[in-house]
């Protein structure tokens, strides 16, 4: 299967790429993405429209004949950016969240009608260590209002959008540098950290440790992003330093359920599909882009990840946080081909997405409907039309 | 950095005529100027130490001068629009370089030629960005930048494409002139456009090129636009038109057409022709008609009517293969240079030959080192020589010889090609690939860039640590690790840094955490990083007193588990085997006192035996004891002495009455 890719030079690294979510949930697609650019003499955020909607968007279809140039991303409108954009979050539809180097977050407002984007507010400096090294802001996640930010300080900041003071902060959350926070439910945020642990935070408790710890292995090997299956969210997936994927169960292990030798360099990304969990996909340093596709893998559950996909996104993760009680309630882990798949490994159908073997570093990627996105070091932006996802 | 400065002075004394100066604000002359290089592009100027003597015998005084300057140049490579072509060709190359290392030399030909139009077609993609940003504009001097950038890349495809012909994709049967014709047409494309533009009109025989534009044409081999036009003639039923559309109707093409016919079939058909235009011309078919006869005169190979054209033809090059065209048309690649120096001479008058000409002509002598030498000279990034150098020697276009620094041409220019990437902020990844290619410096010259690359966030260290980890650089891989794990320490980050330190397996720095840990536990009473202490696992093994830190901290939750048995023989363990460093023990003994207090027997009587021993020693040397405490701490501490003294005392004798209990069983 080779995809319909679709390439554009942008002068720039690109430390993250992210869809803009959709304005009618599960309904019509996304044309709009964002990017965010890192080590370079002055950093950007992007905004940037892909024209030619395969779904049959009928405005365009009257012009076929530039068809190659027409369907090149196009520049919308761009920032600049202080430091390098370690994060990039939508946050609704016209708000943006950014991670920066120099430990600020900042929140940016996208004007769609004028296409202008400007910082709408900032926490300078959230992140900081006492001498003065800059302290890098790693990871932002947010969930409504309420956004949280972690660092190489191994803060937790919890911040609501429009308030200056941070409404919390978890000074000790973590020894070590935290890589990626994720919202697993309305008030519980996973991390993973530099020496391969996982944590999850429960912000209503007033203690700052965390409610469990889990493990990746002894080696201490560094966990470098998570993504939470859409619908089954005890269901995780993280990607480490070596480029192992492994998957775990939150209700019960300490260790990962899976563990599966992936790619042959840090792995810097990995996404579950919103409306099609048994696709997941993950990017590395080694320059490759992974499809990994589990729905042939024990009995489907493409039917009822359909069903509940309404979750995915932003801000739906409200109407399971009543349904999910941790680690109890009814088990649909039969139905979760991630959690299975040591027992039947060799169904597993992986595809390598990009063309080339010897590319530059694949840093983000982001993946809605049938079209996946991917920012690189290579300075160029990819869009991947993956018709095979159903 | 030593070779790179000595090379670039070489490179600078060869083209004097480049020189650039620049005014340093503030640093004081009088001292003279000093330098030294940074990464690749870049230079650090500071003031002389010698005062330099002024014409009075005063020495200048200048005590403040400790300015240091940062001077970068860029390349034609560091503007935004241009960099797709970094990263475009970057691809090209890596592609090349593997296709080279296992293809078969038929195989690699086609590989080649593919290569070399994909680079074409990626210059021809920045023109148009250009071209595109150049319309979008209404600032004249960036209006002024993207035209001279544009001239540029014209310049680089005709060189290019030249090479390609000559050098790459080698015509079959040496018929040259075809792929040189349409080189011609297209990097000099005047005539075809009037000739579009005379089509428009009404009546095209009164534009007022139009005979011009037929010069043009035939001038080019493009014998079907010339008939066209002169079919648009009102004279077109008179006899010289017809004698003309007759000849060039016959005229034994030289296209693609002749492909099946032999050479010497076609060059017999030739001469025929020539005879035929040859008699038109003297039994004056043309007489009537100047232009016609002018027209008749080129078809026939006339020296001097090409000298006439000259100002159409522009350039000795297109002069030279429209000659050719007319005087020789199956003239061997190799032959190419013995006709140059005619068309040269025609054009001498316009003064000095330019670099672009002595490029050209080093190109028709089949001379690739003068080409390569000539282009890295002219052009100012040496994104150019670089490419086409690395593709010639993958055509073996290149007699591999060493140049007086040690390296051949095609890893000299690479490696500076290389320099100015890595001396750019963002684009230093694609220069890492490129050095890989140097057989000879690559590594040094890798090991000194990432030495000098500066990386604040943990994720810039990381994609560093694994570009070194790849290509097993060991003593990299440590430093990074090193720099990171100081800069954690530095900002009381221990667990962040043990993580670094732990990476390269770096024993005295995490001995040195550890130690910092075990401080902060004395002095805090507790510790500050448990989930990393309490799953340390099998990385605790580095360093001594990294195991001794996970075993005690082992002990403290053993303790809290009310585990007191495994806790106690922990504790023994820990302080019997000499794992703990001295200066910890009285902390242990201390520890201890909890367990010999407690109802039950913990520590036998050979146990506590040997813990006494442990306390003896202790007393006796007091260096471990007295080191940095105030006294009211020393007398807090010989109270801890005595109290440990009793316990133990107390504990032994316990001890000896339960030993010596006979259990009922």
């Amino acid at each position: 299967m080779m995809a319909d890719i679709r390439v554009k030079f942008v002068s720039q690294k690109i430390s993250k790429i992210r869809w803009r979510p959709c304005s009618r949930q599960g309904f019509g697609s996304s044309d709009v993405f964002a990017t965010g650019s890192w080590d370079d003499e002055s950093n950007s955020v992007s905004m940037w429209h892909l024209p030619g909607d395969s779904q049959g968007d009928e405005d365009m279809e009257d012009d076929v004949s530039d068809e190659l140039v027409e369907k090149e991303p196009r520049l919308l409108c761009e920032t600049l950016h202080r430091g390098d954009v370690q994060d990039l979050q939508f946050l609704g539809m016209e708000h943006l969240i950014t991670a920066s180097s120099s430990g600020t977050v900042s929140v940016f407002r996208h004007h769609p009608n004028s296409q202008v984007i400007g910082v709408s507010q900032e926490w300078d400096k959230l992140h900081t260590f006492p001498s003065q090294n800059n302290c890098s802001c790693t990871s932002v996640a947010s969930q409504d209002e309420t956004i949280v930010s972690c660092g190489e300080d191994g803060k937790m900041n919890v911040l609501i959008v429009g308030r200056r003071p941070p409404l919390r902060r978890i000074d000790n959350a973590d020894s070590c540098t935290i890589n990626d926070v994720i919202f697993l439910k309305q008030s519980e945020v996973v991390t993973v950290n530099s020496t391969g642990q996982l944590k999850v935070f429960d912000l209503r408790q007033p203690s700052d440790q965390p409610t469990s710890l889990f493990l990746v292995t002894g080696d201490q090997t560094a966990l470098l992003c998570i993504d939470k299956h859409p619908t089954q969210h005890h269901v995780v997936a993280a990607g480490g330093q070596d480029g192992v994927l492994s998957v775990w169960d939150l209700r019960q292990e300490k260790y990962p359920v899976t563990l599966l030798e992936a790619h042959s360099a840090p792995m810097w990304e990995v996404k579950f599909h919103p409306n099609h969990p048994d696709h997941l996909f993950t990017c590395s340093e080694d320059g490759s882009v992974w499809h990994w596709n589990a729905s042939t893998v024990g009995a489907a559950s493409a039917g009822a990840g359909l069903l509940a996909g309404t979750g995915a996104g932003s801000g739906g993760g409200i109407a399971f946080a009543a349904s999910m009680p941790g680690g109890s309630g009814p088990n649909p882990s039969h139905s979760c081909p991630w959690l299975t798949l040591d027992v039947s490994r060799h169904k597993m159908d992986i595809t390598s997405l990009l063309p080339t073997q010897k590319n530059l570093p694949v840093n983000s990627i982001d993946i809605e409907r049938q079209i996946l996105l991917c920012g690189t070091d290579e300075e160029a932006i990819y869009a991947m039309e993956l018709p095979a996802i159903r | 950095m030593g070779h790179s400065s000595k090379w670039r002075q070489s490179n600078m004394a060869e083209r004097e005529r480049d020189l650039h100066i620049l005014w340093l604000p503030g640093t004081a002359s009088c001292y003279g100027l000093q330098a030294t290089w940074g990464m690749g592009n870049q230079l650090y100027v500071f003031p002389g130490r010698n005062p330099i003597l002024q014409e009075d015998g005063v020495q200048a005084h200048n005590p403040e001068a400790t300015e240091i300057s940062e001077v970068r140049w860029d390349t034609d490579m560091h503007d935004k629009l241009i960099r797709r072509l970094v990263n475009q060709s970057h691809n090209i190359f890596m592609m090349l370089q593997s296709q080279a290392a296992d293809a078969s030399s038929a195989t690699l030909k086609q590989q080649l030629v593919k290569c070399s139009k994909q680079y074409r077609s990626v210059m021809k993609a920045c023109s148009m960005d250009l071209l595109e940003a150049s319309d979008n504009t209404a600032d004249e001097m960036d209006i002024e930048r993207f035209q001279d950038q544009l001239k540029v890349f014209e310049m680089q495809e005709l060189i290019w494409s030249l090479c390609e012909i000559l050098f790459i994709d080698v015509a079959p049967g040496g018929r040259i002139l075809i792929p040189l014709l349409e080189w011609l047409r297209r990097h000099f494309p005047v005539g075809f456009q009037i000739f579009k533009d005379i089509l428009q009109q009404e009546k095209p025989e009164e534009h007022r090129e139009y005979w011009e534009c037929i010069y043009r044409l035939i001038l080019q081999g493009e014998v079907e636009k010339v008939r066209s036009l002169l079919a648009r003639h009102p004279a077109r039923q008179t006899d010289c038109f017809l004698s003309m559309e007759e000849l060039l109707k016959k005229m034994p093409l030289c296209s693609s057409n002749y492909k099946g016919s032999s050479l010497s079939e076609f060059e017999m058909k030739w001469r025929h022709w020539r005879e035929d235009c040859e008699r038109r011309l003297e039994e004056g078919d043309f007489a009537t008609n100047k232009y016609l006869e002018t027209v008749a005169r080129i078809l026939c190979g006339d020296n001097t009517v090409f000298s006439h054209l000259r100002d159409l033809c522009q350039t000795w090059y297109h002069m030279l293969i429209s000659k050719l065209l007319y005087q020789n048309p199956t003239v061997k690649a190799n032959d190419l240079q013995y006709y140059t120096q005619d068309c040269l001479d025609d054009f001498r008058c316009d003064g000095m030959l330019g670099d672009l000409d002595n490029i050209l002509i080093a190109v028709f002598e089949f001379d690739s080192h003068q080409v390569l030498k000539e282009c890295s000279g002219f052009f100012t990034s040496f994104w150019f020589a670089a490419h086409l150098t690395d593709l010639l020697h993958h055509g073996g276009c290149l007699k591999s010889h060493r140049l007086v620094f040690g390296s051949d041409l095609r890893e000299y220019l690479l490696l500076d090609y290389a320099a100015s990437l890595m001396s750019h902020k963002s684009l230093w990844q694609v220069g890492v690939d490129y050095l890989d290619h140097c057989p000879l410096f690559g590594r040094s010259y890798l090991e000194q860039y990432i030495e000098h690359m500066s990386y604040e966030s943990e994720k810039k260290a990381v994609k560093l640590l694994h570009i070194c980890e790849r290509r097993n650089m060991t003593s990299q891989v440590k430093s990074i690790c090193k720099v990171m794990g100081m800069r954690l320490l530095h900002n009381d980050r221990l667990g962040a840094a043990l993580t670094w330190f732990l990476k390269s397996k770096d024993v005295a720095f995490a001995t040195l955490v550890a130690e910092k840990f075990l401080t902060q536990y004395s002095d805090k009473g507790k510790f500050d990083n448990l989930d990393l202490i309490d799953n340390l696992g099998s990385s605790m093994l580095l360093s001594n007193r990294l195991t001794f830190l996970g075993k005690y901290r082992e002990f403290h939750k053993l303790y809290e588990e009310r585990e007191y048995h495994a806790a106690g023989h922990l504790l023994f363990s820990l302080l019997t085997s000499r794992l703990a460093p001295r200066e910890f023990w009285i902390t242990l003994l201390k520890d201890a006192l909890g367990l010999l207090q407690l109802r039950e027997l913990v520590y036998g009587s050979k146990q506590t035996c040997e813990m006494m021993h442990c306390l003896e020693e202790l007393t006796k040397d007091t260096k471990h004891l007295e080191a940095g405490k105030q006294t009211t701490d020393l007398s807090e501490l010989q109270e801890n002495i005595s109290l440990l003294q009793v316990a133990l005392t107390k504990n032994l004798a316990k001890a000896i009455v339960t030993e010596g209990t006979v259990h009922p069983s």
